[in-house]
């Protein structure tokens, strides 16, 4: 199966730019998250792959084949929308005949491929139910069956969790990564819960303003946002941002700030003063005692978080991060004040323009 | 600090159907008391009562030391947001901002002051002169909070405020709030039915379960040491693992045993109870589900059912002999599990609760056995 490529794509409303000059391919047999607030576009760019919007320029290839004139129907693509779309009064196994009836497969080839999709979704004991029987998550599961029983090349989710509790949720993800690994072939899922997108993504595409921010797997996306947008966006809390200033020294780069005991020599040139520090809540290394290069920081206050863990809000100077603690010791729980460390390995730098710039930090030894 | 709120045995019933039931609540001057329950478990309701919106069926709420029985919502002077925050759409932001005070037939020389302190508070100062439509879902949140609290009173309500909006503005608003309440030091009654937003915002938790409250506390307390049922199963994320088994006398001991799962257990009732056994709920937390090492003696053998990544930890759903668990791992750095694959786990007993089936009133918690 070929991949899905869009060149230069962009979708005006009006004075609003859904989607802005975007170039990007979505790989063959992989599952593509496009994630983003609401607003960013990643709709608009979904609709407009399946047909049901029209570019304002650009174009959108299938492999060799031009999408971008052909009418939706012409494009043999499956979609799964947040609603499932599920015919009541008639059978599951109906439900999952109807796009097949309408694109003439015969009798036998029809019953093979239905058998197929009932398999794979685990919904075999439920063909013959009347579908207006089922709870949400096999309706959507249904809506997920009819989409792929025809073969399309392509199948688009749109947010397909959406209307499903939580508990369902995991049983709807649990199927969906065992089918994603089954169907070899484009998948595009949108949504704007990073958790869905971390848990069920092969690469993540994280949009903002109608353009798209950064494209890689999930824990590089995580690990190393290129912008200090995704650093904020993915993480419960997102990434901490301090101000950091770069000076010279001896003919050394050195990167200074109060988080810091002692200044950071920046093997790379080339940056301008101010830059942004970043680190993850999870990443502050804290202790009750001195150690390396900590340096005191008040706790202004502490909760319980996910999973039982604190999140502490600490202070430095006036300025205050976030840092995540898994069982915290008893000290650790009754201090006021805490000897905090950012991890070299775990700092990413941003400069002026938001952008990740290569850091290479090491502690200056005093 | 002086009692401003309370709620003596206060009952609701909508024709037949009782919502609320012998309801006892006290809220100091600046406290933070969060009401937490799920949905449709009488949060609205209790916060309508306070507000004079609804009158109680049986019991006394008690406002700044008076009885409310005969005192309209008018005169109560209380704050409120409420959930479906309705702007109105053709005046200013300003105006809306007003609107409590208009009411209350203020002049504009008095308003002007009291609307930009609010607006200040909330970073909305810029926003004044727009209208509605104008505003993102975050700013519009903002107006409703900064109109609940342009009343010049100590007693503000808060309806959920925060349901509905994305994660990442929840986050931000989240703590916006908490700054809010300790600057104007007041009494702040929150009701909502997300853990993590109780446990962030609350100075006290009061948790609404069937109709009444099965246990109040500051967050820490009752998450550590829940006493009863309702409280470990839903105030936290992900929700507890709970397992049905019994309770029986062994000797001088008392164990349990649930599934794979046999314990000790020191109880808060004395060994005397337990001559027959008793069924009961097991209660154990995502996080006291630990991968297990070799050393561990007692380990059991689970399969995954899906992993999930929430950046810096992943919640892992297990199926183990004819039971289903939840795990969190609080470092995902290197997970590199899939589903299908096997994990092996261990539970220390010390850190699972039980609870009387019937009522979900404690009973005990396990006692680590590893030398039985």
């Amino acid at each position: 199966m070929p991949e899905i490529r869009i060149e230069n794509l962009t979708k005006k409303f009006k004075d609003v730019t859904a989607v802005d000059d975007l170039t990007f391919s979505f790989p063959e047999g992989k599952v593509t998250c496009l994630l983003g607030p609401s607003g960013c576009g990643k709709t608009t760019l979904l609709r407009m792959i399946a047909g049901l919007e029209t570019p304002t320029s650009g174009s959108i290839y299938f492999g060799a084949i031009d999408l971008t004139q052909l009418a939706p129907r012409k494009r043999n693509i499956g979609m799964v929308f947040q609603y499932p779309v599920v015919y009541r009064g008639i059978s599951v196994y109906q439900n999952i005949e109807l796009p097949l009836l309408r694109r003439k497969i015969p009798g036998n080839e029809r019953k093979q491929r239905i058998e197929e999709a009932l398999e794979l979704l685990n919904l075999k004991d439920q063909a013959s139910r009347d579908s207006s029987q089922l709870d949400n998550v096999s309706r959507q599961k249904v809506s997920v069956a009819r989409a792929i029983s025809y073969r399309p090349d392509i199948i688009l989710f749109d947010e397909p969790m959406t209307n499903i509790d939580a508990n369902s949720k995991v049983q709807f993800s649990h199927f969906f990564k065992e089918l994603s690994k089954k169907l070899n072939q484009v998948i595009v899922y949108v949504t704007h819960d990073q958790t869905e997108a971390m848990t069920l993504a092969d690469q993540i595409a994280l949009m903002e303003d109608g353009r798209m921010v950064q494209c890689n797997e999930p824990r590089v996306l995580y690990n190393e946002p290129e912008e200090i947008f995704g650093g904020w966006f993915l993480g419960n809390p997102g990434m901490n941002f301090i101000d950091g200033r770069c000076e010279q020294k001896d003919g050394k780069n050195l990167l200074i700030s109060s988080f810091f005991r002692s200044p950071l020599s920046i093997l790379t040139n080339g940056f301008g003063r101010q830059v942004t520090i970043g680190i993850r809540p999870e990443n502050i290394k804290v202790s009750e005692t001195v150690f390396n290069n900590a340096v005191v920081a008040n706790v202004k206050r502490k909760s319980i978080t996910v999973g039982g863990q604190f999140l502490y809000v600490i202070e430095v100077d006036d300025v205050e991060v976030k840092a995540k603690i898994s069982a915290p010791s008893r000290e650790l729980m009754d201090a006021k004040s805490l000897w905090i460390e950012f991890p070299v390995e775990h700092i990413v730098l941003f400069d002026e323009n938001q952008k990740r710039v290569p850091a290479d930090l090491t502690y200056v030894r005093k | 600090m002086e009692t401003v709120v309370e709620f003596d045995g206060v009952s609701k019933k909508y024709s037949k159907l009782s919502v609320l039931e012998d309801i006892n609540l006290s809220v100091r001057q600046d406290d933070f008391m969060v009401i937490y329950g799920l949905p449709s478990s009488g949060k609205t309701v209790l916060l309508r009562l306070l507000m004079g919106l609804e009158d109680p069926d049986t019991g006394d709420i008690i406002l700044r030391g008076e009885n409310v029985r005969h005192m309209p919502p008018k005169i109560r002077n209380i704050g409120y947001v409420p959930q479906d925050f309705a702007l109105i759409p053709h005046k200013t932001i300003f105006e809306n901002i007003a609107y409590p005070l208009r009411l209350m037939k203020k002049s504009t020389l008095e308003i002007k002051p009291v609307v930009e302190r609010a607006a200040s508070m909330l970073s909305i100062e810029e926003l004044l002169d727009k209208l509605p439509t104008q505003l993102s879902g975050g700013q519009k949140q903002r107006v409703a909070v900064a109109r609940g609290i342009v009343k010049e009173t100590q007693i503000y309500l808060f309806d959920d405020p925060l349901a509905g909006l994305d994660f990442k503005l929840r986050e931000k608003l989240i703590d916006d709030l908490r700054r809010l309440q300790e600057d104007l030091a007041a009494c702040f009654i929150y009701a909502t039915s997300d853990p993590i937003e109780s446990l962030t915002l609350a100075a006290h938790i009061a948790v609404l379960h069937e109709k009444t409250i099965s246990e109040i506390g500051d967050p820490q307390s009752i998450y550590l040491n829940p006493h009863h049922l309702s409280t470990i199963d839903i105030l936290g994320f992900p929700r507890a693992n709970l397992l049905e088994g019994h309770v029986f006398r062994k000797a001088s001991e008392v164990w349990c045993r649930a599934y794979f799962l046999e314990f000790p257990i020191v109880t808060d009732l004395g060994v005397s109870t337990f001559e027959n056994p008793m069924d009961v709920t097991l209660a154990v937390r995502p996080e006291s589900i630990l991968k297990a090492f070799d050393r561990d003696k007692k380990c059991w053998t689970a399969d995954i059912y899906l992993r999930e990544d929430l950046g810096a930890e992943e919640i892992i759903y297990l199926n183990i002999q004819d039971s289903s668990l939840t795990m969190v791992n609080p470092s995902s750095q290197n997970g590199h599990y899939d589903v299908g694959d096997q994990i092996n786990i261990c539970i220390d007993p010390a850190s699972i609760f039980v609870f009387e089936k019937n009522t979900g009133a404690r009973i005990g918690r396990g006692v680590n056995n590893s030398n039985a």
